[in-house]
């Protein structure tokens, strides 16, 4: 291989890597966030930077994670060429017939995780929800999201409009107390239960504890928004059931800390995703992508 | 600074290794990390997290900017040391939520150990100079592999392969070929073929190793020579069926041997070929072997192969002998601990899971502990001597003689 073929190979990538991190920022950076009621104006540009910062940092954390992939054997050239053209075919691949068995694979052995459930209901049903919750809010995010800044749909926007009551406030209860109960039940069998099999060390404590910050943070700041009666947050809001029930224990002058309470909130969410490659929860990427890699390889057999 | 070389892992391993958990799952029944020693660094997750732990430490974006950290020759050794002490069962593969492939995962890190001077062991060291030196781990000259075969050749027609043309090549394997105490195995099942009617014949002194010695210890280079110089034999030798008694050779034939160059055979283990020939009513099991059996799965033909029912059937087709489960069997059958190279470097930790599940065997009050594979009997059967059980060691071809031909 030659100098100059490694030369661009590896300027094509960071090209590509550049792109996809500015095209998000981009989108970070220009939505209205018609639902940030943050009276001072700062904390949303703090926020605005840390995220795009943190963002960067997780592709970047993905692609030295990826690229230690590609230094195995089975592919020939440099590992950013052989990344380049394993992205080509994966996406040929997706967009193959074949999509129908990825999807499937997918289904059954990444998400419904078919072969914890004959081994453990219990942690079947922990990692179940803790990944049907994570993955639903991350959908539902998508939808407020595309349907408030981008449609203006009104019903999302208006305080009383079916979807603000029972997407925004109920949906996003619902799914945040599914991965409420998923990560309780994880933290209390590592740290309470703790059986033979669960081994402790820093990267799991720090994983399983900075998730449940940030859910919990989630609760509270929507407490502390119902109580101190904060716009887009109506008093006595039992759609929001579980922001209404934290609310109930706060006091009413609360709402002077709601802009410090958002940022600390955001903050957390901003870095928790920038610490996934560097840390335990690496595996939300790597194993799907594993067990679609084992399943999608035909089997080399004799006659 | 040594820098670790990782392109010797597969690209497939490397993402393996993120894509563990640190669940724990294979850490309990992991028969050589957990249930014999309790030794965190012996079980799939902690070479997995030691590992990984390594080549990030070397390749990762700290590495990139600060430059690779070194890694003390001492704490690679250990893990060297540790990675041998894995009987490749599978056991692990079968319990992964992950689904992680660790047979390959295994079997690919000693390649790794191997290419960056931390492998083999000098305990293995051994074995490979004999296969090279005399083509079979036993250090044994290649003059007496056929020497087996003498003892019936009156009886039995087993054609020379390498100069007549015949239906079935019976790959007969080193262990079952020299071992003195194992050779029954290749008798029995040659009566057994003869019995049938079967057109076999054997490559005789010509037969190689298959190469499952060199390819478990992650020695590729020399195991690709090897399956090279086989399918040539094969080649010339031409059968439509290839049938080995031993379930690392059948493992290795059928499974990597095609990963060299194109088998054009079919690849069946013994167990296969007797459960074909009896239900195509070509053998017929007529005498009666009375007693309870209990059937050891061979880590190789059972999780490595997804074989397990045809050795049942053949046992339940036997008269008077009554077939008995023990508690883990099939997919979750505890390993002899022979497998790996284990035997080889660590006998007293083989010896100990080899114990272990003859304890398994025992606990179903059979009479005969039967199995299909020459390294698992020879493991159990030790174990069962050291034991003073009750219990007697029988190869399953054994046991389809004994109820298919007159008394010897």
């Amino acid at each position: 291989m030659s100098d100059g073929r490694y030369l661009k190979d590896r300027t094509r990538l960071y090209l590509l890597f550049s792109g996809v991190v500015f095209v998000i920022s981009a989108v970070i950076l220009l939505l209205p966030y018609e639902t940030v009621y943050v009276r001072d104006e700062a904390y949303l540009d703090v926020f605005l930077v840390t995220i795009v910062v943190s963002v960067a940092i997780f592709f970047l954390g993905t692609l030295f994670n990826v690229l230690i992939w590609m230094h195995g054997k089975g592919l020939e050239g440099a590992p950013e060429g052989r990344l380049l053209r394993l992205l080509v075919r994966a996406a040929r691949l997706v967009l193959s017939r074949r999509f129908g068995r990825i999807a499937s694979v997918f289904a059954k052995d990444a998400l419904y995780l078919s072969k914890l459930k004959d081994r453990s209901a219990m942690r079947w049903a922990m990692h179940l929800l803790i990944l049907g919750g994570f993955m639903s809010m991350f959908l539902l995010d998508l939808v407020v999201t595309i349907s408030l800044d981008f449609l203006k749909y009104q019903p999302m926007i208006d305080d009383s409009g079916w979807a603000k009551l029972w997407l925004r406030d109920f949906g996003f209860d619902f799914v945040g107390l599914i991965l409420l109960f998923g990560l309780v039940i994880a933290a209390g069998r590592r740290f309470i239960i703790r059986p033979k099999i669960v081994r402790t060390e820093l990267p799991d404590a720090v994983s399983i504890l900075f998730l449940l910050a940030v859910v919990l943070g989630g609760f509270i700041l929507e407490g502390v928004g119902i109580a101190g009666e904060i716009r887009g947050h109506q008093l006595d809001n039992d759609y929001s059931f579980l922001g209404y029930a934290f609310s109930l224990v706060m006091p009413a002058d609360i709402g002077r800390y709601y802009d410090q309470a958002w940022l600390i909130h955001g903050v957390m969410s901003a870095l928790l995703i920038a610490y996934i490659p560097f840390s335990k929860l690496f595996h939300m990427i790597a194993t799907p992508v594993a067990i679609e890699a084992d399943k999608m390889l035909p089997e080399v057999r004799s006659a | 600074m040594r820098k670790l070389d990782i392109s010797k892992l597969d690209v497939l391993a490397l993402m393996r290794y993120d894509a563990c958990t640190r669940c724990g799952e294979c850490t309990t029944t992991c028969p050589t990390g957990g249930e014999a020693q309790d030794v965190e660094l012996v079980t799939p997750r902690g070479k997995i997290l030691r590992l990984r732990e390594f080549y990030k430490s070397q390749y990762g974006m700290r590495a990139k900017l600060l430059g690779p950290k070194e890694i003390s020759e001492e704490r690679l050794k250990e893990l060297a040391s540790r990675a041998y002490e894995c009987t490749i069962c599978g056991q692990c593969k079968t319990v992964c939520p992950a689904h992680l492939d660790t047979i390959e995962m295994w079997e690919n890190m000693r390649e790794f150990l191997v290419a960056n001077g931390l492998a083999p062991l000098p305990a293995h060291e051994q074995i490979v100079k004999s296969i090279e030196n005399y083509d079979n781990p036993w250090m044994q000259p290649r003059t007496q592999r056929s020497r087996w075969s003498k003892r019936i050749e009156k009886e039995v027609k087993i054609k020379d392969a390498t100069k007549e043309k015949c239906e079935v090549l019976f790959f007969v394997g080193c262990t079952a070929a020299y071992d003195p105490n194992i050779r029954e195995m290749a008798i029995d099942t040659a009566r057994v073929l003869a019995r049938a009617g079967v057109d076999f014949g054997t490559l005789g002194n010509e037969e190689g190793c298959c190469g499952s010695t060199l390819l478990r210890t992650g020695l590729l280079g020399s195991a690709r020579g090897l399956a090279r110089k086989n399918i040539e034999r094969f080649e010339k030798a031409s059968p439509s069926v290839i049938v080995t008694s031993c379930a690392g050779c059948y493992k290795t034939i059928r499974q990597d041997y095609p990963k060299v160059g194109k088998v054009n055979a079919r690849v069946v283990h013994v167990a296969q070929f007797v459960n074909e020939l009896l239900e195509g009513g070509k053998l017929k099991l007529d005498k009666r072997v009375e007693g309870v059996v209990t059937f050891h799965d061979p880590c190789h033909l059972g999780r490595h192969n997804k074989l397990y029912d045809e050795p049942r059937k053949i046992l339940e087709a036997i008269p008077g002998l009554k077939v008995v489960e023990m508690e883990r069997t099939r997919e979750e059958a505890r390993c002899c601990g022979a497998g790996g190279g284990v035997k080889t470097a660590f006998p007293e930790l083989a010896q100990k899971i080899s114990s272990l599940r003859v304890e398994d065997a025992e606990r179903t009050g059979a009479d005969f502990l039967t199995t299909s594979c020459p390294f698992c009997y020879q493991s159990l059967k030790a174990s069962i001597e050291a034991r003073g059980s009750r219990l007697k060691m029988v190869d399953i071809m054994e046991l389809v003689r004994l109820s298919c031909t007159d008394p010897v």
